[in-house]
């Protein structure tokens, strides 16, 4: 039972994994560049604005064409 | 002090997050009291709250312990991540291309599935119900620690957020007593969609200001993330819905 748990622990955040890795991509990226200065902190918050939905669509979109081109 | 739009967000997303997870746990709980008695069921789903409660005991102090960036930080990156997700399955749902969840369905598989496994009793308890009763409360109760956590801590704002899932679970419990059925009717889907909306935004909300971002606006800057992420989702349905239609 604690095998089962500890998998949907972690269903609790990961569904699909590439959205999951996108979002921790883009905001490492955006971590690494705010906090090392390279790019002012506004930046930072119109990236994370712009990149996290975008993330979502592309998530989606994939799963479309997927099951569309299954059918 | 926080603002209204604070207040209401957090009290807002906790309910509506809390509510989709208790009509789970409490259509598996029936199931499992209906199939095969309400004594392991219910023994089983208190013993799950037990636990809950001793895994928010041991958190509580953590969660005061650790500096503010790093836990906006590690709370905004587990919201992104759970919010997205929920919001994601909600937008697939809504165009057709995942079966909506339906509790009745749910209710009836596992009602036949506790119905037909063989009765073992030891020590006069029914094991299996109570197992199933413990883990559906357990892994439903975890998720509502989490959102109450998420929601909630990053502006001091627990006991606001628990008490919006604590009316959620009261009022799912409730009519669940009342009327020995599934919330079939619940608008589940819908609530999903809401809620993903309001985790994700939070979730952008506390990363940016984790790393120092000056949201205009301050804490209203999360309407905005709220009308955003709602734009982009119904966005999303609205252009492939019909596809996905024509294509079926």
């Amino acid at each position: 039972m604690m095998g089962a748990i500890a998998e949907q622990l972690i269903g609790l955040f990961v569904d699909d994994g590439l959205l999951a890795a996108a979002i921790l991509c883009v905001v490492a990226l955006i971590s690494a560049l705010a906090l090392s200065g390279a790019a002012p902190s506004w930046v930072a918050g119109l990236l994370l604005t712009l990149a996290l939905p975008a993330a979502l669509a592309a998530s989606v979109l994939r799963s479309v064409r997927r099951q569309t081109r299954s059918r | 002090m926080p603002n209204l739009t604070t207040v209401i967000s957090v009290a807002g997303a906790s309910f509506a997050a809390s509510f989709v997870e208790a009509v789970e746990a409490l259509t598996i709980v029936l199931a499992a009291g209906l199939a095969r008695g309400w004594r392991p069921a219910l023994t089983g789903a208190a013993a799950a709250l037990v636990a809950l409660a001793l895994i928010v005991a041991a958190l509580g102090p953590l969660l005061g312990a650790a500096p503010i960036h790093a836990l906006q930080f590690v709370v905004g990156v587990l919201l992104l991540l759970f919010g997205l997700r929920w919001l994601r399955k909600a937008i697939l749902r809504a165009i057709g291309i995942i079966a909506l969840h339906d509790e009745d369905a749910a209710f009836a598989r596992e009602t036949r599935e506790l119905t037909q496994a063989e009765r073992r009793l030891a020590y006069g308890f029914d094991w299996l119900a109570g197992a199933a009763a413990f883990k559906a409360v357990l892994m439903e109760g975890l998720e509502v620690v989490f959102i109450v956590i998420a929601v909630g801590a990053a502006r001091g704002l627990l006991g606001l957020a628990s008490a919006g899932a604590l009316a959620a679970c009261v009022v799912v419990a409730a009519i669940g007593a009342a009327i020995h059925r599934p919330l079939a009717r619940a608008p589940e889907n819908g609530l999903k969609f809401a809620v993903g909306v309001m985790l994700s935004a939070f979730g952008l909300f506390w990363t940016g200001e984790s790393l120092g971002v000056p949201w205009p606006g301050g804490d209203a800057a999360i309407l905005a993330f709220i009308a955003l992420f709602l734009a982009v989702a119904l966005g999303l349905v609205g252009l492939l819905k019909p596809r996905a239609g024509a294509r079926a």
